[in-house]
């Protein structure tokens, strides 16, 4: 903690001394605005491209959802973008014991929610019953279990609250940044109705007059398919405010426009309709710029401001029973090294992204700038050092049509032609070119690929197949997300889990697998940050080094924000995960 | 005709029921289900998945997944969509009324202009006017209708961008002041924004319509009984209104069965582009995520729609032609 969090907090305690609220200062650095520049009132109008499904926080599903924009992530701890470390704010500080394994809150101390009714560990506590209740159904219950033992909540008095993890969590404060929901209006219903009651609450029909937030707005009018108007809080200011004391947000209300179609979506950017907007293809981008440049539309665009925390990758298939050559193949890490240097990275940001997208090489995004270990091994594009690779793993000669056949220490396999099919889904543009870039430069080299893309779902059933014969030889698709706290994913790291896909054989089949396993478990037992960094850097050294997906690229964020607008992100923090802006600091110029 | 109607009635019960069980076989046919987008996603272990598939009763098989449906329709209820976590009706009749303000607004205005244009047409082959007419009419139906949104929304920006006027709004059912509006302010603010949209629905239906509209009348006039009507000396209007053209529309009124369910089935893609809150977006999202409740539910309300149509119209052929009874 530094010297002005301190005060700041010292400042807090005295200001409850007097029966005012323990203050969250939101720091200038965090704008670009200059002190004092900020006015309140106004409305920021933006986008989302599917409709909202429901008011209930507990039920909520989809990506850009209602309650999240209500709330916008408040909750006992956040991220300070400038630094990636967590600060406190629905509390006033925490600790941990020495064993790891309990954090005690300090909850500030006159907050409320829109209702005017007090925030208190009550309501900490029964929004933590009910998403971990399996019943409900909520998203958020797999991350209150953690190798099937539920993480355990306790208040102690109002202002007080407690946590007892079954094991250390690197991602223990993320987890406990959930954000609260009102015990008063649920509370009641569950205790009489249980999840089923819960389930039924604040639906899309629900009048925006009952709905309760804690964040910096609550809803004030739902128009099915068309748009969801929020207005601000009006306690949300009582313990938010800038560092010239004034009250947060300074926005009177939030419009969210539902826009199904990125054209009609590019348009209402392009008319002034909506202020905010994060073009992702070439001609996107260069419609506002071709706009923003003849002077028709006073708006800022950011190209290439920083990576998207996603990326595409080519998956082989190490479960092929039935095809004893291609499983022998797949599994060779010299084959997996030639086709990374077969693969044309500056080319597929070039010619897919249109120069738009950054090219991967690990399972950590670029984005996540400090989890990037700067000195993993590389395999760039290199069809020379490709073809002596696959020489060395017997692949010398060329058939009469000009493919590679094997000619190696393997009699079985004598003469064999390496020919392979790559899939993707159908109607991804994007992964679709990727594919079929990547075919090319395999065939100059002698490699037959015969692309074939299939329907998505059909491509999900293959690639989650589990056992020792499953049905694709190699997949091109992309995940995305990847935590601050720990960046590698718990269903994808570790052998046996669903998305080890590779390998679904169910347990680990080379040495690397087993090391990277338990460096996942190390690394996510681990609370010292700069430790976990190390064994970050160690579990991506040993996954370039068996190269088990062939990671390609991503593409760039580029948000683009009208002029009327203020308060936007420096460009330090102006990435894909911080976003463009905070909307607490975000106002529009008079 | 009680008789007729009762038979007809009857005969309804196996078509739907074999509409809505082949809706819902094919939409089970292609692979995967709602839960499968989730699996891709490493937040989620299998477990919760597959406790979403058994509450969602996903695990069950086809047949009695079916059978369950059924019964929640004869009681009135056409299911439960996976991903708004509501009652499917609750979720698409607000978005229906949406749909039907747009599609009704058109369905006045293809009537209104196609009609009186295939008339004259037909009452003035070859002429010039016949031919303009005919021009545009083969435009409209060739030119595809979200094509023809795009260029219009392009339209509306260069006029924004040039004259920083916008005679229309950009896509959208209401302003954002709408709520403060008076009654008729808001009747006012939503024709403002249908009006273009309508446009673009009727420019392609038009075309069909006015140039079927032609052809009947077309044959119609070349019939005896309107040389007869001539001879006797009545008025040119006379023969074409009264005698003509109230044979040439009876084609017209047998289509009225499907005029129904396409009233509320949305205006297809013109509603994405031109971003109308109306049905097509929400049944897009439905198929492509297989909250198959959702999208059996309104095929069923369309198909019951259809059926109740095509029973109303063939009534009013028996009102409008002497010549058929049903007995």
């Amino acid at each position: 903690m530094n010297k002005r969090w301190l005060i700041l907090a010292t400042l807090a305690v005295l200001g409850a001394g007097l029966g005012q609220a323990q203050v969250f200062t939101w720091p200038q650095k965090w704008t670009v605005a200059k002190p004092g520049e900020a006015t309140p009132g106004g409305v920021l109008v933006g986008s989302t491209i599917s409709d909202f499904r429901t008011l209930n926080p507990f039920t909520t599903a989809e990506a850009t959802n209602i309650p999240t924009i209500m709330a916008n992530g408040v909750g006992l701890a956040r991220y300070d973008p400038t630094t990636a470390q967590q600060i406190p704010w629905m509390s006033t500080g925490w600790t941990v014991s020495n064993n790891g394994l309990v954090f005690t809150f300090d909850i500030r101390k006159g907050m409320k929610f829109s209702d005017g009714q007090p925030i208190t560990s009550k309501d900490f506590i029964t929004t933590w019953k009910i998403q971990a209740d399996e019943k409900v159904g909520s998203n958020a219950y797999d991350g209150w279990y953690i190798a099937d033992k539920p993480i355990i909540l306790k208040a102690l008095g109002d202002y007080k609250l407690q946590a007892t993890f079954p094991s250390i969590s690197a991602t223990a404060l993320e987890q406990m940044s959930f954000t609260p929901w009102p015990d008063h209006i649920f509370g009641p219903v569950y205790a009489k109705e249980g999840a089923d009651g819960i389930k039924k609450m604040w639906s899309l029909t629900t009048p925006p007059a009952q709905i309760v937030s804690a964040g910096p707005f609550v809803l004030s009018g739902y128009r099915p398919g068309e748009r969801a108007e929020f207005k601000k809080n009006p306690y949300y200011g009582e313990w938010n405010k800038d560092e010239q004391g004034n009250p947060l947000p300074y926005l009177d209300g939030q419009t969210v426009l539902i826009v199904k179609d990125t054209n009609a979506d590019l348009a209402a950017f392009l008319s002034g309709k909506t202020d905010t907007y994060a073009p992702s293809t070439v001609d996107q981008v260069s419609q506002v710029k071709q706009a923003i440049g003849a002077g028709n539309l006073k708006a800022t665009l950011k190209v290439n401001a920083s990576p998207v925390a996603s990326s595409q990758f080519i998956v082989f298939n190490w479960n092929k029973a039935d095809n004893p050559f291609l499983q022998m193949v797949f599994r060779n890490v010299s084959f997996r090294r030639a086709m990374s240097e077969l693969t044309d990275r500056k080319a597929a940001v070039d010619l897919v992204y249109g120069g738009l997208g950054f090219p991967t090489y690990g399972s950590v995004y670029p984005v996540l700038k400090q989890w990037v270990d700067p000195n993993i091994p590389r395999y760039e594009y290199d069809p020379k050092a490709a073809a002596q690779l696959l020489a060395s793993i017997g692949f010398r000669s060329k058939d009469k049509d000009g493919w590679l056949v094997y000619s190696g220490s393997d009699k079985q396999f004598q003469g064999k032609r390496l020919e392979f099919t790559l899939t993707t889904n159908t109607g991804n543009n994007q992964r679709e070119q990727l594919a079929q870039l990547f075919a090319k430069t395999a065939k100059e080299a002698g490699v037959k690929v015969n692309f074939a893309p299939v329907d998505f779902n059909t491509l999900v059933g293959q690639l989650l197949a589990k056992g020792d014969n499953r049905p694709f030889d190699a997949i091109l698709i992309g995940l995305s997300g990847g935590g601050l706290a720990w960046p590698f994913g718990q269903n994808v790291v570790p052998c046996g889990t669903n998305l080890h896909m590779y390998n679904k054989s169910g347990s680990c089949l080379t040495p690397q697998e087993t090391l990277m396993t338990a460096l996942y478990f190390k690394g996510n037992q681990t609370l010292d940050f700069k430790q976990r960094v190390q064994i970050g850097y160690q579990l991506q050294q040993t996954e370039a080094q068996l190269q088990p997906i062939i990671y390609i690229a991503g593409p760039a964020y580029n948000p683009a924000w009208n002029d009327r607008t203020g308060g936007n992100h420096p460009d330090s923090i102006l990435t894909a995960t911080w976003g463009s802006r905070e909307t607490e600091l975000t106002f529009i110029k008079k | 005709m009680t008789a007729y109607l009762l038979r007809r009635i009857i005969q309804i019960i196996p078509t739907f029921i074999g509409a809505t069980l082949l809706a819902f076989i094919i939409i089970q046919l292609s692979p995967g289900d709602f839960l499968t987008q989730l699996e891709l996603d490493p937040k989620f272990t299998p477990e919760t998945i597959a406790r979403f598939r058994q509450q969602f009763g996903l695990s069950e098989p086809i047949w009695l997944q079916y059978l369950i449906w059924m019964k929640n329709l004869i009681t009135g209820n056409l299911g439960y969509s996976f991903a708004y976590q509501a009652p499917v009706l609750e979720i698409i009749w607000p978005r229906i009324l949406n749909s039907l303000v747009l599609v009704g607004l058109a369905t006045v205005f293809l009537y209104l202009v196609a009609i009186p244009a295939g008339v004259f047409g037909a009452t003035r082959q070859y002429t010039l006017g016949d031919q303009v007419v005919s021009f545009f009419s083969y435009i409209g139906l060739a030119v595809p209708s979200f094509f023809f949104a795009l260029i219009i929304i392009f339209v509306l920006l260069q006029l924004k961008f040039h004259f920083q006027v916008l005679p229309f709004p950009i896509g959208g059912m209401t302003s954002s002041n709408y709520d403060s509006l008076t009654a008729w302010g808001k009747v006012g603010n939503v024709l403002w924004h249908a009006v273009l949209p309508a446009f673009v629905i009727v420019t392609a239906d038009i075309a069909g319509l006015a140039r079927v509209m032609r052809g009947q009348m077309l044959e119609v006039l070349s019939q005896d009984f309107v040389r007869t009507a001539r001879s006797k000396g009545l008025a040119d209007r006379k023969v074409i209104y009264k005698h003509a053209f109230r044979n040439a529309i009876i084609p017209f009124i047998a289509t009225i069965g499907g005029l129904l369910p396409g009233l509320i089935g949305g205006a297809g893609l013109v509603e994405v582009v031109m971003n109308w809150p109306g049905i097509t977006p929400l049944l897009l999202d439905a198929v492509g995520q297989k909250d198959i409740y959702v999208i059996v539910g309104f095929l069923t309300l369309t198909t019951g729609l259809l059926m109740i149509g095509n029973v109303l119209g063939d009534l009013l052929l028996a009102v409008v032609d002497p010549r058929i009874r049903y007995n």
